[in-house]
């Protein structure tokens, strides 16, 4: 009887990794296919081998040349790098008022950001656009009566935004629009929030006998502390960022002046049955993001289940 | 505040003002979040309200009041019998919750009045809706079902998926960080890259990784993401039409993309959720003779069920969000099938120019998300046990 529900337990925990491993494949087969495509050669791709003969490491300089990715993986790191010191300090800041400070308002301020949570983007982004083109208040430095003057005359809305920004008349192709937007959301405020109050509030009475204020309080004692939230901000606004397609792809007329996902685009719609060149454009596009993964994947999850993500 | 009057003046003058410093100093570090997310995240709803009244093609045209909402709706009474419906649903649902307070005989009546009320919303529903798809813009509201099934066919799947996944890696499993980390990488690489690579496996060449595995087991290779037509028309080779047709294929292989994105994230979350379970209960209920599927349903799900709801609110929304992927995964093949609601506002606007017109299917679409999440609140919101 004892050696049945042995044997019973065995095939039961086989069972379970057996789920496991299915899973996995299932997860890991689209990555598989991608980079073993982009080493094929554009014959194999057609008489579909499942691995390349002889791998083709000059698809990705083709590739690379081909689709200008120099330039827009250089625009996507400039881009990146700006909008996350934006919403680090930004969502540290706010989401320690949240937390700690005492302010009128407070709580209906914070529910009215949760909220902006569930509005698509789909739905901002047509006046934030009109924003950014200078239509609905002037931009610092930006007059956007010529580019009215270029549609009322009767001209192609792309024709004149690229005339516009000859003229630097509008934020299209800038900086500033590709990162502000992203240099705040409600998630990053709403998980460090969760994670300052948690902290014992002795911590800070103790800080304050020492004299010491919000600010020295937060830069000096909860900050060292906080590193696995952090680096979670970090990790989904790295994505957020390098990831973000719709936003780009209407704030830039320019090529010299697109993110990589905007151009990975771009190669889609040109390279056409050059699979394997299309794969190892894709494949590019992804190194940044395994990289950072893989380094803070254990203080990203540690940061998921100590900050009450979970409900 | 009460003994306040027990202070001396110079030292309540303090603390006010020390409380005045505080509230400016909270004020100053939240400014600069408030104002990005204010300026392209809120600003922009209300001024989609302004920019729907307009005939607004990339430059504000004439005032045009509520034509816009006409040109969507079509007659407005269809309108109105639609609004009655969702009052005769909301009172359904309220007779029906009380039933359940008072006495059997009282309890009989309001149960059947419910019943009647939900009738009656189904008729306003269906009346109003064909007067919507007849004399409005029909595509609108094709792109809404379309949403609709897109969210049915991801959501449920992904959170059991992402449910079983998670408990089974819960169960002392050897190399679970490898596991993890494995099921999370769809969520975190670009969708539009890997929406590409879908676009390749599910393309309708006969090579393509899709139709190989078809062939292997011996089936005709099907055309995936370029089938316009109804998943289930073409399996029973019936011939369905509107609503009950269904999904097409086409947009059935999207939501593949969407269940294998989520899963993984889902899977995640539930896990640390299941991590704040407390062994206690567990061991508890394993004393009184529970055994492993006895334990999952009766204190697992329970336990869970913040997370469950936390998760379903917010793949929920995700549907209504998604855009990366729906946008590199349609083909004109695919036809209207598989446009949902935030890529046909984006053709609106961006192929079509109608700036106007886009705002307004902009500010319908936010009303719906909003009341299908205060919904959402209302009838799941309670059932949640928070222990």
């Amino acid at each position: 009887m004892a050696k049945h529900s042995r044997l019973v337990r065995i095939i039961g925990r086989a069972i379970l990794y057996l789920i496991l491993i299915v899973g996995a494949i299932i997860a890991m087969t689209p990555f598989f296919w991608m980079i073993s495509t982009s080493f094929m050669s554009l014959g194999e791709t057609i008489n579909r081998a499942w691995i390349p003969q002889t791998p083709q490491w000059g698809n990705y300089a083709e590739a690379w040349k081909q689709a200008n990715f120099g330039v827009y993986f250089k625009n996507s790191v400039i881009i990146t790098t700006v909008s996350l010191l934006g919403l680090m300090i930004n969502s540290i800041l706010a989401g320690y008022a949240f937390a700690s400070i005492k302010f009128p308002g407070k709580n209906i301020i914070f529910a009215i950001l949760l909220a902006t949570m569930m509005v698509p983007e789909s739905v901002t982004v047509l006046p934030s656009l009109l924003l950014v083109r200078g239509s609905i208040i002037p931009l610092p430095g930006v007059d956007s009566r010529a580019f009215d003057a270029c549609v009322g005359a009767g001209g192609q809305v792309l024709a004149c935004q690229f005339q516009n920004f000859t003229f630097g008349a509008s934020w299209l192709n800038t900086l500033q629009a590709l990162t502000i937007p992203f240099m705040a959301n409600a998630f990053s405020i709403f998980l460090l929030r969760q994670f300052f109050q948690q902290m014992p509030s002795e911590l800070y009475d103790a800080a304050r006998i020492d004299g010491a204020g919000h600010l020295r309080y937060l830069f000096q004692i909860v900050l060292p502390i906080s590193k696995a939230p952090i680096m979670t901000v970090l990790l989904f606004g790295f994505i957020g960022s390098w990831n973000s397609f719709m936003w780009p792809l209407l704030v830039t007329t320019r090529d010299v002046k697109r993110p990589i996902m905007v151009g990975l685009w771009n190669f889609v719609t040109e390279a056409g049955p050059q699979t394997h060149l299309l794969m190892a454009g894709a494949v590019i596009t992804l190194i940044p993001i395994l990289i950072v993964y893989f380094i803070t994947q254990k203080q990203f999850t540690e940061g998921i289940a100590t900050t009450g993500l979970k409900g | 505040m009460n003994d306040a009057t027990t202070f001396t003046q110079p030292k309540l003058h303090r603390q006010i003002n020390e409380r005045v410093k505080e509230s400016l100093l909270g004020y100053l570090l939240i400014l600069p979040s408030v104002l990005v997310i204010g300026v392209f995240g809120l600003f922009p709803i209300f001024y989609s309200i302004y920019m729907s009244t307009f005939n607004w093609r990339v430059t504000k045209g004439a005032f045009t009041g509520w034509e816009n909402y006409t040109k969507l709706f079509g007659e407005p009474r269809g309108l109105l019998i639609f609004a009655a419906g969702i009052v005769l649903l909301v009172l359904a649902f309220f007779f029906w919750k009380s039933a359940f307070t008072t006495n059997k005989k009282i309890q009989r009546i309001l149960k059947i009045v419910a019943a009647m009320l939900l009738i009656a919303f189904g008729v306003a529903f269906s009346t109003g809706w064909n007067s919507f798809t007849g004399t409005g813009d029909a595509n609108f509201f094709k792109s809404l079902t379309i949403t609709l099934y897109y969210s049915m066919l991801t959501v449920p799947t992904q959170l059991l998926i992402g449910l079983v996944l998670a408990y089974i890696l819960f169960q002392n499993i050897k190399g679970k960080e490898v596991f993890r980390m494995f099921y999370f990488l769809p969520y975190v690489t670009p969708a539009v890259s890997t929406a590409v690579v879908f676009r390749i496996i599910f393309s309708p060449r006969e090579t393509s990784l899709a139709n190989i595995l078809l062939s292997n087991l011996g089936l005709q290779p099907l055309d995936w993401l370029y089938e316009p037509n109804s998943f289930i028309n073409m399996l029973f080779g019936s011939n369905l039409e509107g609503f009950i047709a269904g999904p097409s294929l086409a947009l059935i292989t999207i939501a593949i993309y969407g269940v294998w994105t989520f899963a993984g994230y889902d899977a995640v979350i539930y896990l640390a959720g299941l991590g704040s379970i407390s062994k206690e209960i567990y061991e508890a209920a394993e004393i009184d003779g529970s055994n492993g599927w006895h334990l999952f349903w009766h204190i697992t799900f329970p336990l869970i069920s913040p997370v469950s709801f936390y998760l379903l609110l917010i793949s929920f929304i995700g549907t209504f969000k998604a855009f990366n992927h729906l946008y590199v995964m349609r083909v004109p093949s695919a036809q209207n099938s598989v446009i949902t609601a935030s890529l046909n506002i984006f053709d609106t606007f961006y192929k079509a120019n109608n700036f106007g017109y886009a705002a307004t299917q902009a500010i319908v679409l936010f009303i719906i998300i909003a009341g299908l999440t205060f919904a959402q609140n209302k009838l799941l919101g309670k059932k949640v046990f928070y222990g």
